[in-house]
């Protein structure tokens, strides 16, 4: 048993020391608006909706160590892990000695990206040009976005057995050579590809903005000088670093420990129980992954650089103050996973849906704390992305098309508060769905139904959030995929809060006749079905007989909860 | 020429100009804000610097006002707007589109929404995209609605149906039947707010000005009579988010145009003065007590955006591109967590104000650090406030230790550095998204601190040229006496840009033209167009006599220009925007002739950002800059001070203003 602990130490102790707190604070202030610009120029010039209305993408820079320096308000499942990326990438070229000015590299191994094949990465290295002497290499501008389809046995899997059915890999290829366009890799990506259309336009939307970003980076190394610029971002990441070590200081030391059950594997159909510990010692936190099932036979493993984001995600939303994260925030933090594992998969283990135990790690960690810091940590969520994807050819036309997108849950309920409804799950927070007007512009689909789900929030003190039903009617012959997770486990309710519903996806067909799915590729949709999905809610927090009547009553006005449901959970109210 | 009134209604102060035709003599009044009832500060201005007979004599009186604003802040009506909807979507305004404003904070959750639920109603009925009707309306589930409006007290409706953009029959039934129920009140309908797709944010719009309609037009009414009782015989226009002016009638039908016009006066004072010095790039630099305002303008025309966004609701709606972020005079410096210095979002506003004001505040801000600086005289801001550099010193002397900065000048500074740095990323974020390089524009600088960082924003931003207005304290005012009459509307419409667009495309700007008919007006059309396969697109104006070719091309450079590449792919048009603008008065001067002035021997200590140290340095009245004043040097005048680095130097110029230029760069 190979058991493998994941931790970014400082790189150069000693370097933040004199660095001017000033000049500090406006080179971050800096970076972070440049990442901001380079998110702004791919989503304006995006052609796929998963990138443009999604928003599914993160953008980010890194130093020349490889550290991240600032990343866009994107995606936070994508947090941190566009280091492994650069890393691979970079190796995958010939190293930093063979990066030259202009280039691009393409890299969407999953077991660099941490994600499925999908999920493709452009890195920029960018170059620092002194007066006299050579280019100096100073960092990296990065983006990685979800191509709507890269080849693999569907756009969207769930079935897959090993990593080789999801997708083509790029292992670290240059797709522009000292800024020339390498036709070879460029032809290769077209020939793999069932939209390749949309495939290139966001190509060169990510290209396009992974450069601009790139000059924003020089712009900053330029105005302050390279050895300037890293004694500061060196005193960014110490800044990074006392801010989470503060927080965690203030929990008691301890072991904490929870548990839950994935679903299935999409493959087989059994559930997957699995657990999380979490050591609080001091200002350092780890957590331990080493509990879970082997690696499953179905594609919900979570490569490394996943299983480290959804740590980072639940320390950052933890601990992070709000601010924007950068390499200094994740040091207190170390991961102990077990080769092999669902948590840190080999090759070729299938993972196209690696969301499914990285979203869930993320809320199991953060349950984890509920006994430490009770004040802080909410009730369960829906707890999932819901991905739906869709395509087919349109029948005037012939013309491919797809689409795909999450949808929002409802919030669990908190200690102060009644839990929100329809929010994107935290592992996608910054992400929107699209407005029906958008969708039926564009697609065969009449939306027949866009609700908050009464009697959904699970009852407590705090009630949880309402999920959303949702209702597509298909007008052309299609293909959807589901990707829902937490279809059986209801979302947990806290300090005696009752548990909301979970996910739920039902397909009524034309004839009357109706099915559930969770994990299934490649449904077929005949003209005149009714896509159902009803998204899950938040849990309570503490017992319903705590509830305010004057809250009870108000929800009932309002339609929240229906009176009988008030007079089942809340008696007192009435 | 014409004798035009404008007056502003901010946070703090009501502002006002008169330009007086017959003298030139321009009068300038600043009254504090009655939030409770607007209007009482607006005449308590007007009866301060305005007599009957100058009153009597003005054409127009142009009016900015936050009525609107502030009756979406308190939502103290929200009881009373009701809202229809298709069946099936009842919660749009409620599931908003998913998003956090916050996305790293666990427990955000939206505002309530403006209408609550039980007040949003269905109504039976479904229009598809194109337009064809799905489900025939059925005029019981409105009159339901109207029996439950009333029995609820609901006094202004919204009606949002989806896809009304392609068809709005529905819409236009379901207020007549609402009507034919015995519904007296105001109607709003998102075919005539908006016309553009996307339920959730039409449905905003819509709302918002359900709810504004409410409180603007008694408003507006109300002091439209007072100005009328006191002789005032001329027009009465009400400022536009989107730049330019309405008429009343207009205002009172569309009171969602005009929720946040504050700022743009601001950026319409600096186009005029870009057109008068000829500049073709400029940014503008508005710092006040709490926010930094900017805009970038190219060829003296205000930077529009076609959805803006208030208190988190975003709206279709024009809207002057000025972006915002909360460093002003009255930014909060403090040492965090971490021991890194911040400046801001929190201001410490009016009250308590700055640590060295009389009475103000504990917390050091940015005036405090320029005070200690010497940036700011003592005892010499307007309103003849006694400033106290012992408590500005003491304010910020604590943040030393966290920081590990050395004393209180190194604070001070690092506090000026750091509020610079932020109006910089603002300023790079206007230009370079429009694919402008900041190095080639000249800043104006305004407000009451703007020519305070003047020229350490030229350092920053590596500008050459920055320029200080006359009244620079007050030239936000001054966009309002040079407004046009705007009047807009739009529609979605998407289809490829091909051979038979231009007809269908003309065909629409007529419809919508013939809702803005005013007499005199210049009509300009816009439209939106995307590459087809993307959701964003670019808005490009359409000239008389343009074909297919010219169009594209015009496109193509736009887009090279925000982007950085071109495209071979198609295009699309995505929505057709029709503007007609009446040209008011154009011949106005821009100021008053200053007055002359001594120049005075008076020295004084000032922080050079240059030299990183404390140099002598003269302190010249504005009004006796006749020869070109070298840094470092404070220009003073009674609404500002110009803080003058090493390096700059600073010449009057005809027009009145003070052109800085940066003689060598840093």
């Amino acid at each position: 048993m190979t058991i493998v602990r994941t931790r970014f130490a400082e790189a150069h102790p000693g370097l933040a020391d004199d660095a001017d707190p000033v000049t500090t604070e406006i080179i971050r202030q800096a970076l972070n608006a440049a990442a901001e610009q380079m998110k702004q120029s791919l989503i304006r010039t995006a052609f796929s909706p998963i990138i443009y209305e999604a928003l599914d993408f993160a953008v980010a820079f890194y130093d020349a160590d490889m550290c991240m320096l600032a990343q866009a308000p994107t995606l936070p499942a994508f947090m941190g892990t566009l280091g492994f990326c650069v890393r691979e990438a970079v190796e995958g070229v010939g190293g930093p000695g063979a990066l030259s000015p202009g280039d691009v590299i393409l890299y969407n191994d999953p077991y660099g990206t941490g994600s499925h094949p999908q999920d493709a990465a452009m890195i920029v290295p960018v170059f620092h040009r002194p007066e006299t002497g050579d280019d100096l290499l100073v960092g990296y501008a990065t983006i990685k976005a979800h191509w709507l389809d890269i080849g693999g046995k569907d756009p969207y899997c769930t079935d897959t057995v090993d990593v080789h059915q999801e997708g083509t890999i790029f292992p670290g290829v240059k797709l522009y050579d000292a800024g020339r366009l390498v036709s070879d890799i460029y032809r290769m990506i077209v020939a793999n590809s069932r939209m390749p259309e949309m495939v290139i336009g966001d190509i060169n939307a990510m290209v396009a903005g992974a450069r601009t970003g790139g000059e924003a980076l020089a712009a900053v190394v330029r105005r302050y000088g390279p050895d300037v610029f890293r004694r500061s971002v060196a005193r960014m990441y110490a800044h990074g670093e006392a801010l989470v070590r503060g927080w965690f200081e203030r929990l008691p030391d301890g072991v904490y420990r929870a548990d839950s059950v994935i679903d299935s594997d999409g493959v087989n159909g059994a559930p997957i129980p699995f657990g999380v510990e979490v050591t609080v010692a001091g200002s350092s936190v780890t957590v331990d992954l080493t509990g879970c099932p082997d690696q499953a036979g179905g594609p919900i493993n979570c490569p490394l650089p996943s299983t480290v984001a959804a740590a980072r995600i639940a320390v950052a939303f933890l601990a992070g103050a709000g601010e924007q994260p950068n390499e200094g925030h994740f040091r207190p933090l170390e991961l102990v996973t077990r080769l092999g594992s669902l948590f840190h998969p080999v090759r070729p283990a299938p993972c196209f849906m690696y969301g499914v135990p990285s979203d869930h790690a993320i809320e199991l960690i953060i349950r984890a704390l509920a006994e430490a810091v009770p004040d802080v940590v909410p009730a369960a969520s829906g707890g999932d992305i819901n991905a739906l994807v869709w395509w087919g050819n349109r029948e005037a036309t012939g013309e491919p098309w797809a689409d795909g997108a999450p949808h929002p849950v409802g919030q669990g309920a908190s200690r102060s508060a009644d839990g929100a409804s329809a929010l994107m799950y935290i592992s996608e927070s910054a992400t929107r769905f699209t407005p029906s007007e958008v969708w039926e512009a564009r697609n065969p689909w009449r939306i027949e139904r866009l609700a908050l789900a009464e009697d959904s929030g699970g009852p407590g003190r705090h009630r949880g959030g309402l999920g959303l039903d949702l209702s597509f009617r298909v007008l052309e012959d299609q293909y959807l995929t589901a990707g829902l997770a937490r279809t059986a486990l209801e979302p947990w309710g806290l300090d005696g809060g009752l548990a909301g519903r979970p996910n739920r996806l039902t397909v009524e067909y034309p004839d009357g006749r109706t099915e559930d799915f969770s994990l299934k590729t490649r449904i077929f949709l005949p003209t005149g079905s009714v896509v159902h999905l009803r998204t899950g809610s938040g849990g309570g927090y503490g017992p319903p007989s705590e509830r305010d009547p004057e809250a009870v009553r108000a929800d009932v006005r309002e339609g929240y909860i229906s009176p009988e449901q008030a007079r089942r959970h809340y008696p007192h109210a009435f | 020429m014409t004798t035009v009134i404008g007056v502003d209604v901010g946070g703090t102060f009501t502002d006002l100009v008169l330009h007086d035709a017959a003298t030139g003599e321009i009068r300038i009044a600043k009254r504090p804000t009655t939030p409770a009832a607007p209007e009482l500060g607006v005449l308590a201005a007007v009866d301060a610097a305005v007599p009957g007979e100058l009153l009597a004599r003005c054409r127009h009186f142009v009016h900015g006002t936050t009525v609107g604003l502030n009756a979406l802040l308190e939502r103290a009506d929200a009881r009373t707007v009701g809202l229809v909807t298709t069946a099936g979507f009842r919660d749009v305004l409620e599931i908003r589109r998913g998003d956090r404003d916050d996305p790293y904070d666990l427990f955000w959750t939206p505002p309530p929404p403006l209408v609550p639920r039980r007040l949003r109603v269905e109504a039976g009925e479904r229009v598809a995209a194109d337009g064809s009707v799905v489900r025939p309306l059925d005029p019981d589930s409105v009159r339901r609605a109207a029996e439950h409006f009333a029995a609820e007290g609901v006094d202004t409706v919204a009606v949002v149906l989806i896809n009304s953009y392609a068809n709005p029959e529905h819409e236009l039934r379901t207020a007549e039947l609402l009507r034919e129920a015995g519904f007296t009140g105001p109607i709003s309908l998102s075919h005539e707010v908006s016309g553009e797709y996307r339920e959730y944010e039409r449905t905003c719009t819509t709302v918002v000005d359900a709810f504004v309609r409410h409180r603007m037009g008694p408003y507006l009414r109300n002091l439209a009579r007072e100005l009328r009782d006191r002789g005032f015989t001329g027009e009465l226009l009400v400022t536009r988010s989107g730049g330019g002016a309405l008429t009343l009638a207009e205002a009172v039908a569309r009171p969602f145009e005009t929720i946040l016009s504050g700022p743009v006066a601001g950026a319409a004072a600096t186009a005029r003065l870009a057109e008068t010095l000829g500049l073709p790039a400029v940014v503008a630099a508005d710092v006040g007590g709490t926010s930094f305002d900017t805009a970038l303008i190219e060829e003296a025309r205000l930077p529009l955006l076609f959805q803006g966004e208030v208190l988190g609701l975003p709206l279709q709606s024009p809207w002057v591109d000025v972006r915002s972020v909360g460093a002003g005079g009255g930014s909060i410096a403090y040492a965090d967590f971490g021991g890194l210095l911040r400046v801001g979002p929190r201001s410490a506003g009016a009250d308590p104000g700055p640590a060295c004001y009389p009475g103000g505040g504990t917390e050091p801000t940015v005036t405090d650090a320029a005070l200690h600086l010497g940036m700011i005289p003592a005892g010499r801001i307007a309103g003849g406030l006694d400033l106290s550099p012992g408590r500005a010193a003491d304010a910020l002397a604590p943040l030393a230790g966290p920081t590990g900065l050395a004393g209180t000048d190194a604070v001070a500074e690092g506090v000026i550095r750091i509020a610079t740095a932020h109006m910089a990323q603002a300023v790079r974020g206007v230009t370079v998204e429009r694919g402008v390089d900041p190095r080639g524009t000249a800043i104006v600088a305004f407000g009451g601190a703007g020519p305070l960082f003047g020229c350490l924003l030229a350092d920053e931003l590596d500008v050459d040229t920055v320029v200080i207005p006359p009244n620079a304290g007050n030239f936000s005012a001054v966009g309002l006496v040079q407004a046009d009459i705007v009047r807009s509307a739009a529609r979605t419409l998407v289809r490829p840009l091909d051979a038979e667009a231009p007809p269908v495309i003309d065909r629409m700007a007529g419809a919508l033209f013939e809702r803005l008919a005013q007499d005199g007006a210049v009509r300009e059309v816009h439209l939106d167009l995307r590459h087809r396969g993307q959701e964003h697109t670019l808005t490009i104006p359409l000239r008389p006599g343009d074909d297919l070719t010219a169009i594209g091309a015009r496109f193509s450079e736009a887009y090279h220009r925000a982007f950085g590449h071109r495209l071979p792919d198609p295009l699309e048009v995505v929505t057709v925007r029709a503007t007609s603008r009446v040209v008011l008065d154009r011949s106005r001067p821009l100021v008053p002739a200053p007055p002359s002035a001594e120049a005075t021997a008076e020295t004084t200590h000032l922080w050079s950002f240059r030299e990183r140290a404390r140099v002598e340095a003269p302190v010249v009245p504005r009004a006796a800059c006749t020869e070109p004043v070298e840094g470092p040097a404070l220009v003073i005048e009674p609404t500002a001070t110009t803080y003058l680095d090493a390096g700059f130097t600073a010449e009057a110029h005809p027009s009145g203003c003070l052109v800085i230029k940066r003689k060598d760069r840093r």
